[in-house]
């Protein structure tokens, strides 16, 4: 059987920036594995999201060495629309991936794009708000949200989608204590589903949901040994 | 449920805002223009839209109309001089009747677009969707109509950061306040298209455009009142129209 | 009887066409105490930060700084005392290399070449960015951005400090650094509130806890 999401000798170096940021980074994650990536500030973790979602080479082009593959097909063979569908990815900052007026059309966007029928997008909206906990915002901007709020929009935006593989880039950075214990629960779901779960971490209170934690630093991973 | 023209799908909204518009370019003559305008005020504040505050806001710009109104005078001197300065005709009637329909003619079109404004942009992107306009060019347009908004927040951003590392912009010297504010731009401007462009981003990665159909969640309906509104204002303003060229 | 640095006396704010989101607080903070403001999401706390320092102004109720009104002073008043973070750190950095972010406000006040010169590089070393010096800020990863940004309020000296969240986007060891940075600044006498999430940085440096919710302070905890 094929791994879900697996990573090649990959090397990258952003266009114009100081040598490479990852240097041969090589990982394979099964299903129903939550990996958490832990490394300093500036180590490239987001570089790598970058890279496993297929941004890296599509949307930042630099120099690219290596492959990885999303259920065996690389993904630059692939248009990012398309990886999409089955890898989802919620970023570092709030403010820059809300998009819709309101919180409802932002997270039916994504099942819209999947040309889901109107009765399931309602019940997947339904569903990804009540996991998030923010049901009672579904009318609202989030323009009007708090930061915390906003990162659970996020969230509940690319929930709504039900990608076989999930990416969470720091996702849980403003959510307070009660949020944070909803998410895993969330993430914990999400396992029992047989989900491939990718999640970069600031925060070793929140790695106790993952199978395995690797840390990222001089560009490789490595087995996380409680330091950085 | 929001009731009148308040409910108004964003496709009659349209309909009356291309025709205000229409007629706000066709015409010359002031008493009509300043019928228009009083017409297109009338049906904003009617639609909802928040135009006496927006007014309000933008105050001090206001200036700039009139300002507008004197250039175009200056520029297009016609008949009897009002006001000359050495010999060069800086007011005259025809210039400045010129001037006063311009200013009639912006102010139809700003008016007109405050009524757009009370749908948002996810309405108007549905209403262009169910009139058979492509849907990714839907978006783009509602995309790129964003990106004008994230450059103002960016400018607000910066201002007030600025002014919390404890710099007072109106206390320093005015050469170096020009030299500060060239000194923004670049990084406002960049920041802006930074940031536009890493919606676009999240955008694809919600796969969007995975597939050449897209399902819509929202589905806008015709109503009564909406047939009415773009019967009434298509009829009134081809009639006006007529009229004026005739006569 | 020690005069309390920023003073808010039934203070009201509600965004624009919203429900109210501070109702009717008042709260006095010392210059003396480093103050930590916790609370759910969304229960007012970076709004409260913004009435504090002026970004945003109350409906109803007055801020008083420094025995001032503050609705009578300009913000870039209001800046010269009181240093403030932004929650997203991307929303203050506009100048177009990290070193010209943090020297910015310093040449313009006037401060001579080599006290900028001192200042700027003593900033790079403490915030481990002096490799980073002529990068373009915007590009730099978010907890770059915001250790730059915590740099660039620090660099001009004000006598109270309010952070939004400055541990978002900082790994462990760089908290710990900002955590000793701030303990340092409070035994300068500079005053502080800070508003976290991050139990483990509130219990090593606060002096007090203000537990909000739903726009109101419901605990304060000395």
């Amino acid at each position: 059987m094929t791994v879900p999401l697996e990573v090649r000798d990959i090397w990258y170096g952003y266009p114009g920036g100081k040598g490479d940021v990852l240097k041969g980074v090589n990982l394979a994650v099964e299903r129903g594995e939550v990996l958490a990536v832990v490394g300093l500030s500036g180590s490239g973790k987001s570089t790598l999201c970058y890279c496993l979602s297929g941004i890296v080479p599509h949307i930042y082009q630099g120099n690219l060495r290596g492959q990885t593959l999303i259920k065996g097909t690389p993904t630059t063979s692939m248009k990012i629309p398309e990886i999409a569908t089955r890898l989802g990815i919620v970023f570092q900052e709030p403010d820059n991936q809300l998009f819709s007026p309101t919180v409802e059309d932002e997270v039916a966007f994504g099942p819209e794009n999947l040309c889901l029928s109107r009765e399931e997008i309602g019940e997947r909206l339904e569903l990804a708000l009540k996991q998030v906990g923010m049901e009672g915002f579904r009318f609202g901007s989030p323009n009007q949200l708090s930061g915390g709020q906003k990162q659970l929009i996020a969230l509940a935006s690319v929930l709504s989608l039900d990608p076989e593989i999930l990416i969470f880039d720091e996702a849980m950075s403003q959510i307070d204590e009660q949020g944070k214990a909803g998410i895993k629960s969330v993430i914990v779901g999400l396992k029992e589903r047989d989900k491939t779960i990718v999640m970069i971490e600031h925060d070793f209170d929140n790695l106790d949901v993952a199978d395995r934690v690797l840390l990222l630093r001089d560009g490789v991973l490595q087995p996380f040994e409680g330091r950085l | 449920m929001k009731t009148g023209l308040k409910g108004l799908d964003p496709r009659s909204k349209l309909v009356l805002v291309l025709c205000l518009s229409t007629l706000g370019v066709f015409i010359q003559d002031i008493g009509i223009l300043t019928a228009v305008l009083c017409v297109s005020i009338a049906l904003s504040t009617a639609s909802g839209s928040r135009l006496f505050v927006l007014i309000r806001k933008f105050r001090r710009i206001l200036w700039l109309f009139v300002a507008i109104a004197v250039i175009q005078s200056i520029f297009a001197p016609s008949g009897r001089v009002l006001v000359s300065l050495g010999g060069i005709k800086l007011i005259t009637a025809g210039g400045l009747y010129k001037g006063v329909a311009m200013v009639l003619r912006m102010s139809i079109v700003m008016v007109s677009a405050t009524i757009m404004a009370t749908s948002n942009s996810r309405e108007i992107v549905q209403g262009l969707v169910q009139w058979k306009v492509p849907y990714e060019i839907a978006f783009m347009v509602s995309v790129a109509i964003r990106f004008l908004p994230l450059l103002t927040d960016e400018i607000k951003n910066v201002v007030t950061a600025v002014q919390l590392r404890g710099i007072e912009l109106d206390r320093i010297p005015a050469r170096q306040r020009v030299k500060v504010y060239s000194y923004l731009i670049m990084p406002v401007v960049s920041g802006a298209v930074i940031k536009s462009r890493e919606l676009a981003t999240t955008m694809e990665t919600r796969a969007f455009r995975a597939y050449p159909k897209r399902t819509s969640y929202m589905v806008l309906t015709m109503q009564r009142i909406d047939y009415t509104v773009i019967i009434t204002s298509l009829i009134t303003s081809i009639l006006t129209l007529i009229l004026y060229i005739k006569c | 009887m020690i005069e309390p640095y920023i003073e808010l006396d039934d203070v009201s704010f509600a965004y624009e066409r919203c429900a109210p989101v501070i109702g009717g607080l008042s709260l006095k903070l010392y210059k003396e105490q480093f103050t930590a403001i916790t609370g759910p999401n969304g229960s007012g706390k970076t709004t409260l930060g913004k009435i504090m320092t002026g970004i945003l102004r109350p409906q109803k109720g007055c801020v008083i700084i420094c025995g001032r009104d503050s609705a009578g002073m300009k913000l870039g008043e209001i800046g010269q005392r009181i240093g403030y973070l932004f929650q997203n750190p991307g929303l203050q950095i506009f100048a177009p290399s990290v070193q010209e972010e943090i020297s910015f406000a310093l040449g313009l006040k006037g401060c001579s070449k080599e006290e900028i010169d001192s200042r700027v590089s003593r900033s790079l070393r403490d915030f481990d960015l002096t490799n980073l010096s002529d990068a373009f800020p915007f590009k730099l990863s978010r907890g770059e951005k915001q250790r730059l940004a915590i740099a660039a309020v620090l660099v001009n000296k004000p006598d109270f400090l309010i952070l939004d969240e400055p541990t978002t986007g900082l790994d462990m060891e760089r908290r710990r650094a900002l955590s000793d940075i701030l303990l340092g600044l409070k035994e300068k006498g500079i005053g502080m509130a800070v508003i976290s999430h991050d139990r483990v940085f509130i219990d090593r440096l606060a002096d007090r806890t203000i537990k909000m919710h739903g726009g109101e302070i419901v605990e304060d905890r000395t």
